[in-house]
């Protein structure tokens, strides 16, 4: 088959080429990954009529749409058009017409602006789960207008609760809903209950105090996820009613290097979470010296070093009293080939002005 | 008598009422529930109107203003002791019927068992008054006719809440004079006169089906689904199980208070007996221990009611979705199939 086709503006359309000559796979975004039902029957239609009537779900929670030929694209995301619109701009308040904060005069029908930040994956959170802490598809609609549309690349994962079963630890900036639990010691009847929870479940930081017999808790390593609250028989432990935030950085998958992610900020409030987050546009153009290209945020961090990202991330944030910062990130790569990173310095990648 | 007040106007009764009284009723304590963004409804003191939470059944009893979770009964040093200082300005507590049949079912236990009288309950239980509040709710877990507590005279006012204003009936002639002036109203209260669920109290006719109940398989059950956590017992309008503990000041063990506590024979280690041994060892055996006691042993000592008053915060709370009137229609069903055996083998 011959066919000249832009490759690269398909994908940044959200089309990603198929190993088949000619044939296209649509991912369309589904912040947080809850979508009422009745957008199925869109999936369906597209898939039915441009597609091989196959659907598969994608591993960052898009709908995505196998075997659409070049050249249905455009009817595609005409398709897709009300879609975007009820999604992105009725559900998240995206400005569609923004990229990267700057008008770029999107016209109608002509499906999404960019592929750049991913879509925001979300565990169900406590919407439906008895461990959740948070609202975790709220959450993510909140943050796409933050991150979206914009050519850099972010991955967000959220988990409702320390359980991360979203694997907040194997993406950019993992987001873990976690709650600051208030001990109510004149209901507490010392049953050992949360402590033996806390220590079959979690960090083991509870202890029945025998002489006195209420809990001691070692306050420093909890980490956050209520099984006790969720455990105690009294309702001596229960959840503060503000929303903290755990925010786990730098973890990927990946050929070079895949890494779990490590603690960047905890009990962070949401105010101050999507402030920090509200950097990433310029961390990322820092990095790049202004130059979207297509790079893996984590790689953007390892560039610019833990330092420069914290000091741009947390710049002109102002961070609840309780939020605390890692100072220094030690990450553990598994590294394919030994010594991968010992090379001549001229292949060094820059990070900054220049770069 | 009755009388309709305003909202405004409830609230000064209120505020004058606090003077003499010590005000507590239901109130919603928001996010601290079992689970993220659930609520829960405790007995608190109040001091406004628009504290009261009457649209929902409470999570947990009434029972807690009379015996709270925690109370420190005296004080000690070395060879003498001094009772704890309470309050002896008298309570006027906002309360359903259950929860008012359920204080009558505590104090026989407390004040009625075999000629013992518990000074700490007395002493709390003599300072109670009740305004009653009626149940404007559907509710699958409350079965209160079916325990015939479901009605009551024993409180001084009762009200019905509306949205532009409460209505009171006096009973009580110590109140008479807090609502002069104020429009009368034809207001008496309704009781619950039948629920969705109903369960039918099991007939158990003799001390061999007793033991045969007591045997029977029929309990296995619990042994997999309760994690005998004792959160229903703790919510539960009747149960009067508590312990005391010794609370030693620092490093002189002459020097403390002792402290009563709230107790579930629900928990694995509460039937521990001197010498380690423990008697009921399966959460069957204590589903079982639990469900008679409130269904057959009970009404064996005292003769007048069962002990459960069908409130249902018991199925509520519990975390597992073991329902009680369930298991007592299970109960039911086991009851049956002895009797019939029995019958077979004559
Ligand atoms: S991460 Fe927590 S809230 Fe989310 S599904 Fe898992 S257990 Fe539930
Ligand atoms: S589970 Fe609740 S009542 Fe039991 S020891 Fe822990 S805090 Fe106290
Ligand atoms: S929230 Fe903290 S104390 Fe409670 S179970 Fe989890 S780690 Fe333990
Ligand atoms: S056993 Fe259950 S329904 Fe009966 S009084 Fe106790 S909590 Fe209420
Ligand atoms: S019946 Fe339910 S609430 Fe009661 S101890 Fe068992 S699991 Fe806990």
């Amino acid at each position: 088959m011959n066919h000249d086709i832009n490759i690269k503006e398909c994908r940044i359309n959200c089309f990603r080429e198929s190993k088949v000559p000619g044939e296209f796979m649509l991912q369309m975004r589904v912040p947080g990954g809850m979508i009422d039902s009745k957008y199925l029957d869109l999936i369906q239609k597209i898939s039915k009529t441009y597609g091989d009537g196959n659907f598969h779900f994608g591993t960052r929670q898009t709908f995505d749409i196998c075997r659409i030929k070049y050249e249905d694209i455009d009817k595609v995301n005409k398709c897709i058009e009300d879609y975007i619109k009820e999604v992105e701009e009725g559900l998240c308040d995206v400005d569609m017409d923004l990229v990267a904060h700057e008008k770029v005069g999107r016209k109608v029908n002509t499906g999404y602006p960019t592929i750049g930040a991913r879509n925001i994956s979300a565990c169900i959170g406590n919407y439906h789960c008895i461990c959740g802490n948070i609202n975790t598809f709220e959450l993510a609609r909140k943050i796409e207008p933050i991150i979206f549309p914009s050519h850099y690349h972010i991955k967000i994962n959220i988990s409702g609760c320390p359980n991360d079963c979203n694997k907040a630890h194997l993406c950019d900036f993992g987001i873990i809903g976690v709650s600051k639990l208030v001990y109510h010691k004149e209901r507490c009847i010392g049953c050992g209950l949360c402590a033996k929870i806390c220590e079959s479940h979690a960090t083991r930081v509870l202890s029945l105090n025998k002489e006195t017999g209420k809990i001691d808790k070692d306050e420093c390593c909890c980490v956050g996820c209520s099984e006790c609250a969720r455990h105690c028989p009294t309702s001596a432990w229960t959840r503060s009613e503000q929303k903290f935030y755990r925010v786990i950085l730098g973890g990927r998958t990946g050929r070079q290097t895949p890494r779990t992610g490590k603690m960047f900020l905890n009990w962070a409030s949401e105010e101050t979470l999507l402030q920090v987050l509200g950097n990433w546009q310029k961390f990322s153009s820092w990095v790049m010296d202004y130059k979207p290209e297509y790079l893996h945020g984590g790689h953007l961090i390892d560039r610019a070093g833990y330092k420069k990202f914290k000091e741009i991330m947390l710049d002109g944030v102002h961070l609840n009293p309780e939020c605390i910062v890692a100072e220094d990130i030690y990450f553990n790569e598994i590294e394919y080939r030994s010594n991968f990173n010992v090379k001549p310095l001229s292949k060094h990648k820059k990070a900054g002005p220049g770069a | 008598m009755s009388y309709k007040l305003t909202l405004k106007e409830a609230q000064k009764l209120l505020d004058k009422l606090s003077l003499t009284y010590d005000i507590y009723a239901p109130k919603k304590l928001k996010a601290q529930g079992r689970y993220s963004d659930t609520d829960i409804i405790k007995y608190e003191k109040i001091k406004n109107i628009d504290e009261i939470e009457y649209r929902e059944k409470s999570t947990y009893p009434m029972k807690e203003v009379i015996s709270p979770i925690q109370q420190t009964i005296f004080y000690f040093t070395e060879d003498k002791y001094r009772e704890s200082k309470v309050s002896t300005k008298p309570i006027l507590v906002f309360s359903r019927a259950c929860d008012i049949n359920a204080i009558k079912v505590q104090t026989k236990i407390f004040i009625g068992n075999g000629g013992f009288v518990d000074y700490y309950y007395q002493r709390m239980y003599e300072r109670i008054k009740f305004i009653l509040m009626e149940c404007d709710f559907e509710s699958d877990t409350c079965f209160c006719v079916s325990m015939n507590a479901n009605i009551t005279n024993n409180y001084s006012l009762a009200v019905r809440f509306e949205d532009d204003g409460i209505h009171f009936e006096v009973k009580d002639k110590d109140f008479t004079n807090y609502f002069k002036g104020y429009p009368h109203s034809s207001f008496a209260p309704k009781f619950v006169m039948e629920n969705k669920t109903k369960v039918h109290i099991p007939e158990i006719k003799d001390r061999n089906m007793l033991n045969k109940i007591k045997k029977s398989p029929m309990w296995k059950e619990y042994d997999k689904r309760c994690i005998s956590c004792g959160a229903c017992t703790i919510a539960c309008s009747t149960c009067t199980c508590f312990l005391t503990r010794d609370l030693i000041y620092g490093d002189n063990s002459e020097v403390g208070e002792r402290r009563r506590l709230s107790s579930s024979c629900q928990i694995d280690d509460f039937a521990l007996v001197a010498g380690g041994g423990n008697y009921r060892t399966t959460a069957g055996d204590r589903m079982r221990y639990k469900v008679l006691h409130k269904f057959h042993d009970y009404k064996e000592r005292f003769k007048d009611s069962h002990m459960c008053v069908g409130c249902g915060r018991c199925i509520e709370r519990c975390p597992e979705y073991i329902s009680i009137t369930a298991t007592v229609e299970k109960l039911n069903k086991e009851i049956e199939r002895i009797e019939k055996e029995e019958a077979s083998n004559v």
